[in-house]
């Protein structure tokens, strides 16, 4: 409790707890809902974090995955249980051509952090609304305290009363302590509870965050990251769902449909058409990829000044032929 | 053929037919065209394919064999390529927009072969077999457990 009320007075939040800030940006989208049109309302909000894409709002996180067949992962912790990694909460960290995608498409905005200097002043003036607030609250609760404590007392004088055993010193001393409550009685501060209104507190980042949350933007930044996004674009095109594929040495793996009722059939490798790769690691993955039952999916985009639109990418299956 | 490494071929391999009409393919990739030799005797004296034959491919300048698993089947292409080499998809997709199903095979120093399919588009895997055993079998070890 008393720490909470110290991180209440210093009026920062940290980014630790997840929660909070995820509830925070649903506050920084309720806030500005008045002067939007429809159609930016129902846009997904990007939060980039050193260049990482993240979904925050639980909204955003369903509407992405259901209309847009990002599935991205978990990686923020959950508030009631921050001691394990098993299951984890949000943040919502897509990939940066998940990102793209919903950006070209304009079904997203990234989320602009809004420039702290200028809101100093409003800033400054909600840490007093809030601690004004937190002054009231003592007020009422060392109010409440007080009154419970006279039931309290009051009630063991009445019992005593309607007990006539007779020891008139017990009823006597609390009738004593009674009096002296009005005049002494202190609530210490630290046993204040503090509510901590997560999903109104409208405060905003230090400029050490706000720096660093705007820091970078998605865009392909060099051959290779525009073939993995083109590759990801016609792959999404075709109504298959990607996440990545880390774990089995590709780029992406390629789900039928949704990767929780689907085991994955690809594993896709983006590569450029004359990018050169040691024969031995397509023998690897290709091998890798008979073992866990994957098709291992060469992908190149075509080159833009071919003149045939057969298709963007053009696509090899490789498979370990069985032939020992 | 253990003992032979594309350094010093011993002299039966260079009298071999076969490796002199590979040779007058004129690539001018002595390792590859070595490589396609130890594939071509795999592919006749191992496997019993039919119809073997080196083909030149100019565009890459490398040898390809052509055969068939078996009589009456599709004419396979072979892409024989020592394992250290590197390929890219743009020479995949050379020998692929022939038109005929494609076998990638990479030779090791020590003549050891893997195939590899290669085909245009996607080509869904083959389900895996016995899921339905599998779930039973789990359910079998849940209960097990409990």
């Amino acid at each position: 409790m008393d720490r909470e009320n110290r991180a209440g007075e210093r009026g920062v939040e940290t980014l630790r707890n997840g929660n909070a800030a995820a509830e925070r940006r649903e506050e920084d989208g309720a806030r500005t809902e008045s002067d939007r049109d429809p159609d930016t309302e129902r846009r997904i909000s990007i939060s980039f974090c050193g260049g990482a894409p993240f979904l925050w709002r639980a909204g955003d996180i369903k509407r992405a995955r259901e209309e847009d067949g990002v599935v991205g992962a978990l990686v923020g912790c959950l508030a009631r249980q921050p001691r394990q990694n098993v299951r984890l909460g949000r943040p919502l960290e897509v990939l940066q051509e998940e990102a793209c995608l919903l950006l070209e498409r304009r079904r997203a905005a990234a989320v602009q952090h809004k420039d702290n200097q200028k809101n100093e002043g409003s800033r400054l003036k909600a840490v007093q609304v809030y601690q004004a607030r937190l002054e009231r609250s003592y007020e009422e609760q060392c109010h409440l305290a007080l009154e419970d404590k006279k039931a309290v007392l009051q009630r063991v004088m009445n019992e005593e009363q309607n007990d006539h055993s007779g020891n008139g010193g017990t009823e006597q001393a609390v009738r004593e302590r009674l009096s002296s409550l009005e005049k002494n009685f202190c609530f210490p501060r630290s046993a204040m509870a503090v509510q901590l209104c997560t999903a109104r507190a409208g405060f905003g980042h230090c400029p050490e965050e706000f720096s660093f949350l705007s820091t970078d933007w998605p865009m392909p930044r060099d051959e290779r990251s525009e073939t993995r996004f083109r590759v990801y674009r016609d792959l999404r095109r075709k109504g298959f769902y990607l996440t990545s594929a880390g774990k089995f040495g590709g780029d992406y793996l390629v789900y039928p449909g949704d990767p929780l009722r689907f085991h994955s059939h690809f594993i896709a490798l983006c590569l450029s058409m004359d990018e050169q790769s040691p024969l031995c690691d397509i023998l690897a993955i290709a091998r890798l990829g008979s073992n866990v039952k994957k098709t291992v999916l060469l992908c190149s985009p075509r080159d833009l000044s071919d003149g045939e639109v057969e298709g963007e990418v053009v696509y090899s299956s490789l498979q370990w032929s069985g032939m020992v | 053929m253990d003992e032979d490494n594309t350094a010093g071929h011993s002299s039966w391999i260079k009298q071999h037919p076969v490796y002199e009409d590979l040779m007058n393919l004129d690539v001018g990739d002595g390792a590859q065209v070595y490589a396609a030799f130890l594939v071509y005797l795999n592919l006749t004296e191992v496997r019993g394919w039919e119809d073997v034959v080196g083909v030149a491919c100019p565009e890459l300048q490398v040898v390809l064999l052509e055969g068939r698993e078996k009589e009456g089947e599709l004419v396979r292409v072979v892409y024989p390529l020592p394992a250290h080499r590197t390929v890219s998809h743009k020479d995949l997709r050379c020998i692929l927009d022939r038109g005929h199903p494609m076998l990638l095979c990479a030779v090791a120093s020590d003549s050891t072969l893997v195939y590899q399919q290669l085909c245009d588009g996607l080509l869904t895997p083959e389900p895996p077999v016995g899921i339905q055993d599998q779930g039973r079998r789990q359910h079998r070890k849940r209960r097990l457990q409990t």
